[in-house]
């Protein structure tokens, strides 16, 4: 009998197949509809598995202790913590527990020392009625770390005014202490890259085991599947693998000029294999080689200020607020293709004799008070 | 320009939680319990059907993240992998204690055919639903520990199969050999109640 990989056993111990039923988004619903349509007599297998995947998830979750149970553990293991610190009489149950059970209070004081600004979804976190961004900056825990749960794409400022646009489920991080010296991220997922120039300070993405390396420009990385890709819109990257490489090597090809590894130009792209280190060159392409590369080209000629604005709205998911009355149509002529979102903001409000504030994912645009 | 620096104040991700607690910051250790304790339960209970004990290790477990929180890892990727593993191993010292038998793993690591996954019928995507749910609830009650346990891990808890074999200490092949095994079962248990139903239905009718 033939080996079929869509039989009803195959797909329900599927990883990608467990997680479109368990986690659907809009690639793997798009893919799994792909799947349907070619192969419509699967229609009933697709169901059946999904059922089995569904009811082995709930199945195997059904001894959650009770509440009585779950209040015990509790007590336990506060009661070591106060044996610990040396109290010794019995504090009344019901007077509580000393824990603050409010989650929110422990990034409050995290949150204090953080040295760069942020962004974050507030639309989608409505939407979701959860957090849609987690930030991560500790005094002591030196790495900072944004994720995007949510499902529209998030912006993330980093401390030089480089902008990095985070695909759904994409995680940026970088050590807050190193960052002086170096400009260093690590990537997992699909995020577009537009790095402010420091030739001093070179700016490095790492995603498992490839180094993009640039001084200012702007490109695209999609590490969320088998194969890393790079896509550069301006400016010039090099690339190369770190694999195999110890920390000293490491450190001497990031040091080095443009003798190692890959450069690449505008337009031009990468494919880099995690299994192996290989990294293989696209063919050059004015359309992506990234799926849903649709970054905008930022290319005003006699644009309408409001038309500009609303592409910067959508490219960064983030809220304009100016005075219309008097801007909308202010015709804007400017290349800011590559530029990151800050450089764009000064740009256009250097031409409009405006300055502007950010506030959240709101950036609010005023007549400059010092003319 | 005049940037506003704003900070947002939202649940800690697991580095943040992990360092509040190796600097005795006791909000986010109650995070961390409270995020976590249930399901731990949880999988523990597959390990074990002694619920005492179950509570028991997933408190053993808590306890000594408070108490050694200031020798603990500085790096670490998943709280909530290191939570379970942990787990495991409590709970296996504290059946071997309890019943003075260590615990015998028996891996079968031998490859299965492909061929057997092909034997898909028909009927199985004609049964209803609530067959089904019965189907997977009986077939739950009867699995071997370990099939159960990759089961749990990999559906409800949702670890991948690397992540499953580090937690059990197993090979990844084991991990997809177990699941494997537990999802023809589910079959073979489908195809004997068929079987059954018909010899039924032939003994009424004859």
């Amino acid at each position: 009998m033939k080996y079929d990989p869509y039989s009803l056993t195959e797909l329900i111990r599927n990883d990608d197949f467990i997680a479109w039923v368990l986690h659907p988004d809009e690639e793997l619903d798009a893919r799994w509809n792909v799947f349907l349509h070619d192969n419509p007599e699967k229609k009933n297998t697709v169901e059946s598995a999904r059922e089995y995947v569904i009811l082995l998830a709930r199945d195997t979750g059904r001894h959650m202790p009770t509440p009585q149970q779950s209040d015990k553990m509790r007590r336990m293991v506060e009661e070591h913590m106060r044996r610990e610190d040396g109290q010794t009489e019995i504090i009344p149950l019901n007077s509580g527990w000393r824990w603050t059970r409010v989650a929110a209070s422990v990034a409050v004081i995290f949150g204090v020392g953080m040295f760069s600004y942020w962004f974050y979804n507030k639309g989608s976190e409505r939407e979701l009625g959860v957090s849609s961004v987690h930030v991560i900056a500790s005094r002591e825990a030196d790495q900072m770390v944004r994720v995007n749960t949510a499902h529209k794409p998030m912006m993330v400022l980093l401390p030089d005014g480089s902008s990095v646009v985070l695909d759904p489920a994409a995680t940026i991080s970088f050590s807050k202490k190193n960052w002086q010296n170096q400009r260093e991220v690590t990537l997992s997922g699909k995020a577009f890259f537009e790095i402010a120039k420091d030739p001093q300070r070179p700016f490095l993405v790492y995603s498992h085991g490839l180094a993009t390396k640039v001084l200012g420009t702007s490109f695209l990385i999609d590490a969320s599947k088998d194969d890393v890709k790079v896509q550069v819109t301006t400016g010039v990257v090099r690339v190369f693998s770190v694999k195999d490489l110890s920390e000293t090597q490491k450190q001497k090809h990031v040091e080095e000029a443009a003798s190692y590894g890959m450069l690449l130009e505008h337009d031009q792209g990468i494919a880099f294999s995690k299994e192996n280190g290989e990294i293989v060159k696209l063919p050059d392409l004015v359309a992506s080689n990234i799926e849903g590369n649709n970054t905008p080209i930022f290319v005003f000629d006699e644009t309408p200020v409001e038309q500009v604005f609303k592409q910067l709205e959508t490219t960064y998911n983030v809220k304009i607020i100016y005075d219309k009355a008097n801007w909308a149509s202010f015709p804007l002529n400017a290349t800011l293709t590559g530029k990151p979102f800050i450089s764009k903001l000064e740009v256009i409000c250097n031409a409009l004799d405006a300055v502007f504030t950010i506030q959240e994912n709101e950036v609010r645009i005023k007549p400059n008070p010092n003319l | 320009m005049s940037v506003t620096f704003e900070f947002i104040k939202k649940n800690g991700t697991d580095q943040e939680l992990w360092a509040g607690i190796r600097n005795s910051n006791e909000a986010a250790f109650t995070a961390v319990f409270d995020l976590y304790h249930k399901p731990l339960y949880n999988y523990g209970s597959k390990l074990c059907s002694n619920t005492s004990l179950v509570e028991d290790a997933v408190q053993d477990v808590f306890i000594d993240i408070w108490r050694l929180r200031q020798g603990l890892t500085p790096e670490i990727t998943s709280i909530k992998f290191y939570l379970y593993r942990a787990l495991r191993r409590r709970i296996h010292v504290g059946l071997s204690r309890h019943l003075s038998m260590e615990e015998i793993g028996m891996l079968d690591d031998e490859d299965v055919p492909h061929s057997i996954a092909n034997s898909e019928t028909i009927l199985i995507e004609t049964e209803s639903s609530l067959i089904r749910a019965r189907q997977v609830q009986e077939l739950l009650a009867k699995l071997p520990e370990r099939q159960i346990e990759a089961i749990t891990l990999r559906y409800f808890e949702e670890f991948n199969t690397e992540e499953i074999a580090q937690i059990m200490g197993v090979s990844e092949k084991s991990v997809r050999n177990f699941i494997y095994k537990a999802l023809t079962s589910l079959r073979a248990h489908r195809q004997a109640r068929l079987i059954s139903t018909l010899i039924f239905w032939f003994t009424l009718v004859f």
